[in-house]
């Protein structure tokens, strides 16, 4: 049987060893290059996980958003109908909002079970807890990307206008998106290992986070006295930002502002790096 | 050579936080295979971790002017979610040996033995599996220093012998630290040893002399290095030795054995028992040596005589 273990033959004076002597690695290498090996056996090893190891891990992952922006288009549809976006489809909009939303909103909860996921390979000392959460958040953004190419495309393909008028700014406000979820998952990865409530919160505020960025309804619709207040979140920037990108005829409330944006996208990236410099032994240790 | 200076370790926990390792120096020569005993919580592990670069010390430093391995053992080192070849892959990549890939993996595949199991998911291995797999892996690489915590502990008489061949062929290239239990395997595979008690450190030149401090220190039990019996009667005599050893053992075990931690494989009573069973097997085995030896001298005597009888 193939699963035997004990094979007697294999212990014999005469079997011939396989030459184990040759090295694969020449001297010791610069950590630069150390880092670059790891992040690439990771991302190898995330992408394999993340599209094969599912029967259908391809599929959920275009079918996912698709059915998200189906079922909210049909929520509008029953309870906001005859309201229209100035300047915009609001199929196309709401396309837009969900896409940049799930972007952040999955580089934020891929991060947050990166380390304990891969703590097996803490064993290497090659590899920092820093590195599984880089590279999740790195494939993310390329599927995430993917998806959205893929969308625009087939949508241009069945004349539903999906193209965005400023490319350039669009994909500028798709990376600064990135970022944002880049550096809020960096943070949350190592507070929610050190403390687990804050992921489990972390998730609870997910749909909180969803209807106060502006992804379902307009930020139009929230009265001026409050929109301060909204404009706090950095989400909403992002949003309105890449929509006016998206359609040149699209108006949204004044303030927008992508220089807040990345304030609070760099500041997260580096409170995150530095968390996980200094936390990185207790991280290892759990 | 690797260099211990002035290491300090303790983790923070909730019941204060006391030195595991308090003070260590320690020289570990080039080329000098080492055992590291000491009783549970010792620190043997820790230490092992800290010489391997998986955790960083409190204080003091350690050198390592070689190519020094992760500690090949049982509990990580690899995602059970993915298959032994993907392990295999990940290593051999966070490792550098991005054109040598298909190489290491056809090794590890050649050495590990166990089949198409090489293609399920790790979590679906036998211990002894494992060890195969992590044995081999760790082979495949170059290294000066090869760290073991356990590695050895599990797998059949075959597979130890087909690892220790293996490794006495990179004798002079490479070196071997090792935690172990079993201390037929720290003579088999040592030179030297050191004691970790209360968290001091100490070397000893001789692993059967840190062997010895080592019982002196936790069970006051004196050992004798095996033997090779030179006749019958003493290898009879040995054998009832160790006969009454393991039954002893046995018995202490098994008065012990309601306390649940028993399971535990870090028990110093259970390992004790592994190793007087292998003593007794070892002994019988002398003996029937020493018979066979003895039966096939008459034997000879009466095919000439039947031989002889049969002739006319």
């Amino acid at each position: 049987m193939a699963m035997d273990v004990s094979r007697p033959d294999s212990s014999q004076p005469g079997f011939s060893q396989p030459d184990f002597a040759r090295s694969p690695r020449g001297g010791s290498r610069s950590s630069w290059r150390v880092a670059r090996s790891v992040w690439f056996a990771m991302f190898m090893r995330e992408t394999i996980s993340r599209t094969m190891a599912d029967r259908m891990g391809w599929f959920w992952m275009i079918f996912e958003p698709l059915a998200i922006i189906g079922v909210m288009v049909s929520v509008r549809g029953l309870f906001m109908s005859g309201r229209h976006i100035a300047g915009a489809d609001y199929v196309a909009w709401m396309v837009v909002g969900l896409m940049g939303f799930m972007l952040f909103r999955e580089n934020m909860m891929r991060s947050i079970g990166a380390i304990e996921a891969n703590r097996g390979l803490f064993a290497y000392r090659q590899v920092k807890p820093v590195d599984p959460v880089l590279v999740r958040c790195f494939l993310e953004g390329m599927l995430k990307s993917l998806i959205f190419i893929l969308f625009i495309t087939i949508g241009s393909l069945l004349k539903f206008e999906l193209m965005p008028d400023y490319p350039f700014g669009a994909m500028m406000d798709w990376m600064s998106l990135w970022a944002l979820g880049w550096g809020t998952g960096l943070t949350l990865s190592v507070l929610a290992d050190l403390v687990p409530e804050i992921g489990k919160v972390a998730r609870i505020l997910n749909l909180p986070l969803l209807l106060l960025s502006g992804v379902i309804f307009p930020v139009l619709y929230v009265p001026h006295q409050y929109r301060e207040y909204l404009l706090m979140n950095p989400i909403v920037h992002g949003l309105e930002s890449m929509r006016m990108n998206f359609f040149s005829g699209y108006h949204t409330i004044d303030g927008i502002d992508m220089t807040y944006l990345w304030f609070w996208a760099l500041a997260l990236i580096s409170l995150g790096l530095i968390l996980h410099t200094r936390f990185r032994d207790q991280l290892k240790a759990h | 050579m690797i260099e211990i200076r002035n290491l300090y370790k303790r983790y923070h926990n909730h019941h204060g936080s006391q030195w595991v390792l308090k003070d260590i120096n320690l020289t570990i020569p080039t080329g000098v295979s080492v055992g590291l005993l000491g009783r549970n919580g010792a620190g043997k592990s820790t230490l092992l971790r800290l010489i391997g670069g998986m955790d960083s010390p409190d204080r003091g430093d350690i050198v390592r002017n070689s190519r020094v391995s992760w500690p090949i053992g049982l509990a990580g080192g690899f995602q059970g979610s993915m298959t032994g070849r993907q392990n295999v892959k990940f290593v051999a990549r966070i490792h550098g040996a991005d054109e040598e890939i298909e190489r290491v993996v056809r090794e590890v595949e050649a050495f590990a033995e166990i089949g198409d199991a090489f293609d399920e998911p790790v979590k679906t291995y036998s211990s002894g599996m494992r060890s195969r797999l992590a044995f081999g892996l760790s082979l495949a690489f170059d290294f000066d220093v090869y760290l073991s915590d356990e590695a050895t502990a599990v797998g059949d008489r075959a597979f130890k012998a087909k690892a220790k061949e293996a490794f006495k062929a990179r004798v002079g290239k490479a070196s071997l630290i090792m935690v172990s239990h079993g201390e037929g395997v720290l003579r088999e595979f040592c030179e030297a040893g050191i004691v970790l008690e209360k968290g001091q450190a100490r070397w000893y030149d001789d692993i059967e002399e840190a062997i010895g401090a080592y019982h002196q220190a936790t069970d006051g039990r004196k050992v004798e290095p095996p033997k090779i019996p030179t006749s019958l009667s003493e290898a009879k005599q040995q054998l009832m030795q160790a006969n009454l050893e393991f039954e002893q053992v046995r018995l202490e075990y098994q008065i012990a054995s309601d306390d649940p931690a028993r399971n535990n494989p870090d028990d110093a009573l259970r390992w004790r028992m592994e190793e007087s069973r292998e003593r007794m097997h070892e002994a019988r085995r002398y003996v029937q040596q020493f018979q066979s030896q003895a039966k096939a001298k008459p034997r000879k005597r009466t095919t000439k005589t039947t031989k002889k009888t049969g002739r006319p």
